[in-house]
């Protein structure tokens, strides 16, 4: 049932996010003001040629990247939450952020392990992107081959954690085996990084979250008569069986081109349902996948503002940012709210 | 009116030596207009029976229609809409209202989007007053108490407007009055909407209070259906109860310990000597050699020459 707050805390969340895109777009190693942002993206018309380069081909898709990625890590996690009715999931425990790692590992780093390949060669973006995809891919075919033959949700949650247990191995492997150049270029890569995309990334980014967002829109439904548990589900007329392939097929689309294109980005799709939970104080689920988005899309914003603080030429990992500035935030946020509670 | 209708049929759950059988060729016929109890000691098989007719667990033999239909041939939808339950146990969100539980009742009515229409809100609201918790609508669900939680949970079941209700064990944990109050809020709407409702118990003396029918679930077998009245009488109750340790009450309708041979003299009125007598079995006080004379107003107690106020004085006397 929606009331009249959850809708002006929507256009707060709106709000808030239209000033922090404006102000993540701002900061960096020079600043832009806020009117010539405007200006330049409204009307074409920009003081500085310098100025439009580095808005249009860097830091708005920068910005972009990190809102698709908010939007999809976040509705990713809030799904598996549901579907487990477990606080601790998030998009990656069906292993499939550790099936992107595995594909970009072999790409980068078995080269080198093997000796086939100069130590440090560098890969396009591209090729990087598909590695990323096809070993997501491999570990979720893998997985929903388990998901076939079980009918418990608790087994296939243990399952995919032993995937991404068992593909880590692996990567840890080759990651002994290989060179140093090539053991930072991935180490790199794993700390995420939302920057660096072209136009035609950033499309393709775009295409892939609203096809993983289609399944979600199918099962909204779903999802809230999953809240009592599978049993009360299936006596409401929900098939439990139907609504796994739709999370699967979805955060795997999701999570694992997200995963495939910056890297596994640690923490927001854990956190940011809580968080959505807490400040809607709702369970439905029609209000807490839009406000997931927002806060989704708001915090990696955040983080990536906080990487780059104006004066610096360099910036930091954003995973190591979206845990420094995550967790303080929702250990007061779970701290002062019963978080039990709010679950 | 749909009826739920069972031939014949065999439940049981795979292992790997085959089937662990649990229920065995039983026909029954879940009747409308009328509250029907299930009754069986633990583990007996009353649970496996009601996933069986919840669709949830298919017979391995035999069949389960609902109205004409095969009930395993139904979509878990259309099934929804004719069946609607209370289960033991369920995933406790705290973050959810008692309006926004007993909407989602409503789920097999919604269409995919899950918006809920003017119809669907006067279906919760009447669930709402039935379960007498209009004044909770708006509370948490994890700051309710057990017994609020299971009148939001029945109105749950309510709102999804089925013909048949099924409720596994909906008094558990209730209070006297609550107990009493949502027995009779069921035999209520069996009455007067016609509704079939099937109640899991374990509380035989309310099941008799309230119910039409009895199935007494003796063994993975036999299941003996009947009026409550007509299987007291024909001393089938008894079968609920096997052994010789306790035994059933015929007069009073209910389970009672073994009393021993008493040899206690209480004179007084029927009703004080009544509770008297129960306080100095429960005392392990079997044998007395002087009469308890009982005073009723204002109460008092004579025994070998001496007054007590309570019982609990005069059975400190006596052990001492």
């Amino acid at each position: 049932m929606k009331t009249r707050s959850t809708i002006w805390l929507f256009l707060a969340g709106l709000l808030v996010l239209l000033i922090g895109f404006l102000i993540n777009i701002s900061f960096g190693s020079i600043s832009i003001s806020f009117s010539e942002i405007i200006s330049g993206l409204l009307s074409d018309n920009w003081e500085k040629e310098s100025t439009k380069q580095i808005v249009l081909n860097f830091r708005l898709p920068k910005a972009l990247v990190a809102i698709i990625a908010g939007i999809g890590l976040s509705v990713s996690g809030l799904q598996m939450q549901t579907f487990f009715r477990n606080p601790l999931a998030g998009p990656y425990v069906l292993g499939i952020s550790s099936g992107a790692g595995l594909g970009v590992a072999l790409l980068m780093l078995a080269g080198s392990a093997f000796g086939l390949m100069a130590d440090g060669a560098v890969f396009s973006p591209w090729a990087v992107v598909t590695a990323g995809v096809i070993g997501g891919a491999l570990v979720l075919f893998l997985v929903s081959l388990v998901a076939w033959r079980v009918n418990d949700s608790m087994t296939l949650l243990i399952v995919g954690l032993m995937f991404g247990a068992g593909v880590s191995a692996v990567i840890s492997i080759l990651s002994y085996f290989a060179g140093a150049e090539a053991l930072k270029l991935f180490t790199i890569w794993g700390m995420g990084s939302l920057g660096g995309m072209s136009w035609a990334q950033v499309y393709a980014l775009l295409a892939m979250l609203a096809l993983g967002l289609i399944p979600v829109i199918a099962s909204i439904k779903a999802y809230n008569g999953m809240l009592l548990g599978e049993r009360y589900a299936k006596s409401m007329g929900i098939d439990p069986i139907r609504l796994r392939w739709l999370m699967i097929i979805s955060t795997g689309i999701l999570a694992g081109s997200i995963t495939a294109f910056c890297g596994p980005i640690a923490f927001v799709g854990i956190a940011v349902p809580h968080l959505a939970r807490i400040i809607w104080k709702t369970a439905d689920h029609k209000v807490l996948f839009v406000a997931s988005s927002l806060v989704g899309a708001l915090l990696l914003l955040l983080c990536d503002t906080v990487s780059q603080l104006p004066g610096f030429a360099e910036s930091l990992p954003i995973n190591a940012v979206t845990s420094l500035v995550g967790a303080p935030v929702v250990i007061s946020l779970v701290i002062r709210k019963n978080f039990s509670k709010e679950f | 009116m749909k009826v739920l209708q069972a031939k014949n049929i065999h439940l049981g759950y795979p292992r790997k030596s085959g089937l662990k059988k649990v229920i065995s060729d039983l026909s029954f016929e879940l009747k409308p207009n009328q509250l029907t109890c299930l009754l069986g000691r633990n583990g007996i098989g009353k649970s496996t029976l009601i996933k069986g007719l919840l669709g949830q667990l298919a017979p391995s033999s035999g069949e389960i229609f609902l109205g004409e239909r095969d009930l395993l041939e139904l979509s878990k939808e259309e099934i929804a809409k004719e069946i609607a339950v209370v289960l033991t146990e369920y995933a406790m969100p705290g973050n959810l209202t008692v309006e926004q539980l007993v909407a989602l009742g409503r789920t097999p009515h919604l269409k995919w989007h899950g918006r809920l229409s003017e119809k669907d809100y006067e279906a919760v609201e009447k669930a709402l007053e039935l379960t007498k918790i209009l004044d909770l609508r708006k509370e948490r669900i994890s700051e309710l108490s057990d017994g609020q939680r299971q009148k939001a949970m029945i109105a749950r079941a309510l709102a999804q407007e089925s013909q048949i209700l099924i409720l596994d064990e909906p008094t558990a944990h209730l209070d006297l009055l609550g107990r009493h109050e949502i027995m009779a809020l069921l035999q209520e709407l069996a009455m007067k909407e016609g509704r079939a409702i099937l109640v899991v118990t374990h509380n035989i003396e309310l099941a008799i209070e309230s119910a039409q029918e009895f199935w007494l679930l003796i063994d993975q077998n036999e299941m003996l259906l009947g009026t409550p009245e007509d299987l007291i009488i024909a001393g089938k109750i008894k079968s609920l109860i096997p052994g010789e340790t306790f035994k059933f009450d015929l007069e009073k309708g209910k389970i009672v310990f073994p009393s021993e041979n008493l040899d206690l003299n209480v004179s007084g009125p029927e009703n004080l000597k009544f509770w008297v007598e129960k306080a100095l079995e429960k005392a392990q006080i079997k044998k007395l050699e002087q009469t308890i004379e009982i005073e009723s107003k204002p109460f008092s107690l004579h025994y070998g020459g001496q007054s007590f106020d309570s019982i609990k004085a005069l059975i400190d006397q006596i052990k001492s």
